[in-house]
């Protein structure tokens, strides 16, 4: 007799086989095995069966199945059934993962090869980055997640980010490099060893080099917090060396005698015995600064790190007043209004992130005005930088810093009585989908807050899931962030890396999403055209504080409250629900949920309306936050874009505006393409070739290019119903 | 026949420097073909203009917690509709110190000058935005202006001057 098996092939039948099955179900129950019985059954089931010349596996499973019932072991019966059940989940899901695997092979799995914009599906390095990510993400749902979350993930209650690297791997979110730590005390890079810089050229080379390393070995962003005053000392080293070179050649001073000068950018007295020199050194350092630059914008652009993508990086800098500090401002803006290769392309990465104060750069008065007006020709052509309101980021966090990436801010932490920034980290986000429990409150305020709750726990379960898998990783895991300095600290190989982790010094956040569609379904109208909404709004977002604030208070880890740029999950989460509940008017019609506490994208309003409807919510949200406005072209009005940041600046933290950088290569056309079914096309010339257009809009935090890689379907839908604000 | 009004746009960034607020008159004998704006041909489309407009106009010139660079004048045909704006211009004037106002016409420079009544409304403005759009000249990338025959004309200079003097 032969036995069919599953995948089609053909075996001889074995009665050991039912036997060892019926002691396994014994052996989970209470009265353990009966080998007696099991071999009679074995026997039993063996004669139904023995007429047959085959038989599928199935049919003698049933059979097993049935004899166990009419036994008087209906314990192993139930045990039975409930082992065949589970083996015949995990060959689904088994499948589920071929598919998913052959999808990335053959292209055509989307979620997978869409999921993030910054990421060419199509490549080989890619590939391998998303086949890990999907076995990745597959295991540590099957044994890793706690397994509510695992459901509350998968229903689309909440959204565990970033599986396909955490929590397989022990790995965090996004960071501020300790850049200042690495280059002032030397770092271990593969086999070199890295002394301290002697110029520019040679810091910035470094600083690309970290910063490829340091992606490779985090899944989020990473931010060089005041890079302008990290990097001038490097400046000033360029400048001593010039000065040298100018003696040597302009006024013959002998090289022992050089040796013995004390060169420094303070030494007037030195200036005015070698004026010529002063010059000289000035005009070749800002050379080689604005060059430096240029190169360290080119390597971060065409860097792959080994998650197969550019690495989300992040330039803070405007605060520094020194010469040094002001020509890294200049060479940063200058470069990037340049654009990149010989059509001038908007560059896509670093983002550039703009501090304004007042006293700096605020006022035609401060010191600094001239820069903030290259700032903001630079925003008008590539989109970036946005801008930072320092006073009130250290109102809202705390302490002045820039966030992690693209929009993750953390709070005020000390270490041997100073405050730290750089080095610190963020280990991860769950976010809540609060639309959902809106629309099955139906209507309750009440019952809407009882269902937070409950999904609140969700979280919080799932955000200690995330530190539990952190604590005890030790050093040697990720060696340029533990044990050479990026994240601040150096342990030896075999520490664990605990104490980063505690009292605040890395955060740990709690993401929401959709307050406007959560108050659609609960109210029945738009947050933006009540006199009620916007306080019940903001009620939702100081109790998810007051979470937050709690489980710190109640656990020591840094829990924050964080606004989820949400790039797929503004459709993930949407398509869900709309699959759940139907279609719901202003809630699931739209094919995406709103980020956070934005105003809708397709609300017309002005920007001073936006940024008013948004400024209360930051200071409750202050483990993330970012306003947006949309504009039309300010290319030729730098003016008007002024007007509107010094609006900004005193309200939000935060601030960027989404303006068309499109441009030409054909006939040089700088404006918005219309976006069309086809494409994108230049409105001057009707040009539709994406090889002479550039294109790019805003995705989220960073900026992507939809021409060559387009957005996933509900980020579409998000992009195509953004509505100017002016 | 009083003056209507096509639109007006508050905190405008395309017509002019800086941030501004738009008017657009109706009614215009030009018919330019490509015309932008052709509904706006028309001397009845859109609502007649009102006192209540006006002051609205003035207060938000003058709003403080946001810069406002001036106010711009478009159409339709502003020189064709010379009585109606006369008395907003004199107040914007009187009242919105700081302020400046920017005007567009299908008329050139040189034609307005030639008309006293034109040219009064002119003398109380800053800068001109002249001459009929031309469709075989279209070309966007020009500030402020959609062909390549129109001028931008800083008003006061050219006055003083007696002939166009070029803004910027």
């Amino acid at each position: 007799m032969l036995v069919i098996k599953r995948d089609g092939s053909e075996v001889a039948f074995n009665q050991q086989k039912i036997i060892d099955a019926i002691c396994a179900a014994m052996n989970s129950t209470e009265k353990k095995v009966d080998l007696e019985l099991a071999h009679n059954l074995a026997d039993k089931v063996t004669r139904k069966i023995s007429k047959l010349d085959k038989v599928d596996i199935e049919h003698i499973q049933d059979e097993v199945q049935s004899a166990l019932m009419n036994s008087r072991r209906k314990d192993v019966a139930e045990a039975y059934i409930g082992y065949r059940e589970v083996r015949t989940l995990k060959r689904r899901e088994r499948s589920s993962l071929d598919r998913k695997v052959l999808g990335l092979l053959e292209l055509t799995n989307e979620e997978v090869l869409k999921e993030n914009s910054n990421k060419d599906g199509a490549t080989i390095p890619t590939q391998r980055d998303l086949l890990a990510g999907i076995m990745a993400k597959d295991f540590a749902q099957t044994y890793m997640i706690p397994k509510l979350v695992v459901e509350a993930h998968n229903s689309g209650d909440l959204h565990f980010h970033d599986q396909d690297y955490s929590p397989y791997f022990p790995i965090y979110n996004c960071m501020l490099i300790d850049l200042k730590g690495m280059l002032e005390n030397g770092f271990k890079l593969g086999n070199a060893q890295i002394e301290t810089p002697k110029s520019i050229t040679t810091a910035t080379a470094i600083t690309a080099q970290i910063i490829a390393q340091v992606a490779s070995h985090i899944y989020g962003g990473n931010t060089i917090n005041e890079i302008d005053k990290i990097l001038a000392p490097y400046v000033l080293e360029s400048f001593k060396k010039h000065y040298r070179r100018g003696l040597e050649w302009l006024y013959m001073v002998d090289e022992s005698e050089i040796s013995e000068l004390d060169i420094s950018w303070e030494n007037e007295e030195l200036h005015e015995k070698y004026p010529r020199c002063l010059d000289y050194a000035k005009r070749l350092t800002e050379k080689e600064t604005f060059d430096a630059f240029q190169s360290l914008e080119y390597e971060i652009n065409t860097l792959v790190s080994a998650n197969g993508q550019t690495p989300f990086s992040t330039f803070g800098f405007g605060r520094g007043l020194s010469w040094a500090e002001r020509q890294i401002q200049i060479s940063i803006l200058q470069n990037r209004i340049r654009g990149l290769g010989r059509d001038g392309k908007t560059a896509i990465f670093p983002k550039l992130i703009f501090a304004i104060e007042d006293g700096v750069n605020l006022k035609p008065s401060d010191p600094n005005y001239d820069i903030k007006q290259l700032a903001l020709k630079c925003s008008t052509l590539r989109m970036y930088p946005d801008i930072i309101s320092v006073p009130k980021v250290k109102e809202i966090t705390g302490s002045f810093k820039f966030p992690m990436g693209c929009r993750s801010f953390l709070g005020e932490y000390e270490e041997n009585g100073e405050l730290l920034h750089d080095g610190r980290f963020n280990m991860g986000v769950v976010t809540a989908n609060l639309p959902r429990i809106a629309i099955r409150a139906q209507g309750s305020e009440e019952k809407f807050y009882r269902l937070l709750d409950e999904l609140l726990e969700a979280c919080k379960e799932g955000l200690l899931y995330r530190i539990e898998r952190l604590k005890g990783v030790k050093a040697k895991v990720a060696p340029i962030l533990y044990m050479e300095g990026a994240a601040g600290s150096r342990l030896q190989a075999e520490d664990a890396i605990d104490h980063l982790l505690e009292n605040g010094r890395a955060s740990i956040s709690l993401g929401y999403i959709g307050i406007h569609e959560t108050m659609m379904a609960l109210y029945g109208k738009s947050i933006f055209e009540d006199e009620v909404l916007p306080a019940k709004g903001l009620q939702i977002v100081k109790y998810l504080s007051r979470k937050t604030a709690e489980w710190k208070e109640e656990t020591g880890y840094g829990f924050s409250l964080y606004s989820t740029p949400a790039e797929s999950l503004c459709y993930r989460f949407c398509k869900l629900d709309e699959e759940k509940f139907g279609v719901i008017p202003g809630v699931t019609d739209k094919g995406y949920y709103t980020n956070s506490f934005h105003l809708d994208v397709n609300k017309k309003v002005t920007p001073f309306e936006k940024i008013e409807f948004e400024q209360v919510y930051p200071q409750y949200a202050n483990g993330g936050f970012i306003t947006y406005c949309e504009f039309d072209s300010l290319v030729h009005n730098p003016e008007a874009l002024e007007a509107v940041w010094d609006y900004a600046y005193e309200r939000v933290p935060y601030f960027g505006t989404n303006t068309p950088t499109d441009k030409c290569l054909e006939c040089g056309y700088e404006g918005e393409f219309e976006a069309t079914n086809s494409g994108f096309k230049c409105p001057n010339c009707g040009n539709s070739n994406p090889k002479t257009s550039s294109v790019i809009r805003r995705c989220c935090g960073y900026l992507s290019e939809p021409s060559q890689r387009p957005f996933n379907a509900g980020k579409q839908k998000e992009v195509l119903s953004r509505v100017k604000h002016m | 026949m009083p003056m209507y009004i096509a639109d007006y746009k508050k905190f405008d960034v395309i017509n002019g420097k800086g941030l501004r607020h738009s008017l657009f008159t109706s009614g215009c004998t030009h018919h330019c073909k490509g015309c932008f704006n052709a509904a706006t041909w028309n001397f009845n489309y859109g609502t007649p203009y009102t006192k209540e407009l006006e002051d609205r106009i003035i207060a938000d010139l003058n709003m403080l917690d946001v810069k406002i660079a001036g106010l711009s004048i478009l159409g339709g045909e502003p020189f064709q509709n010379v009585e109606g704006l006369s008395p907003l211009i004199s107040r914007v004037r009187r009242e919105c110190p700081g302020k400046d106002i920017w005007i567009w016409s299908g008329y050139t420079f040189e034609e307005i000058v030639a008309d006293a009544n034109k040219l009064k409304l002119l003398s109380d403005c800053d800068v001109l935005i002249d001459g009929k759009f031309m469709l075989e000249e279209r070309n966007l990338k020009l500030k402020w202006r959609g062909s390549n025959n129109q001028r931008v004309i800083h008003i006061q200079e050219s006055l003083r001057a007696g002939q166009a003097i070029s803004y910027e």
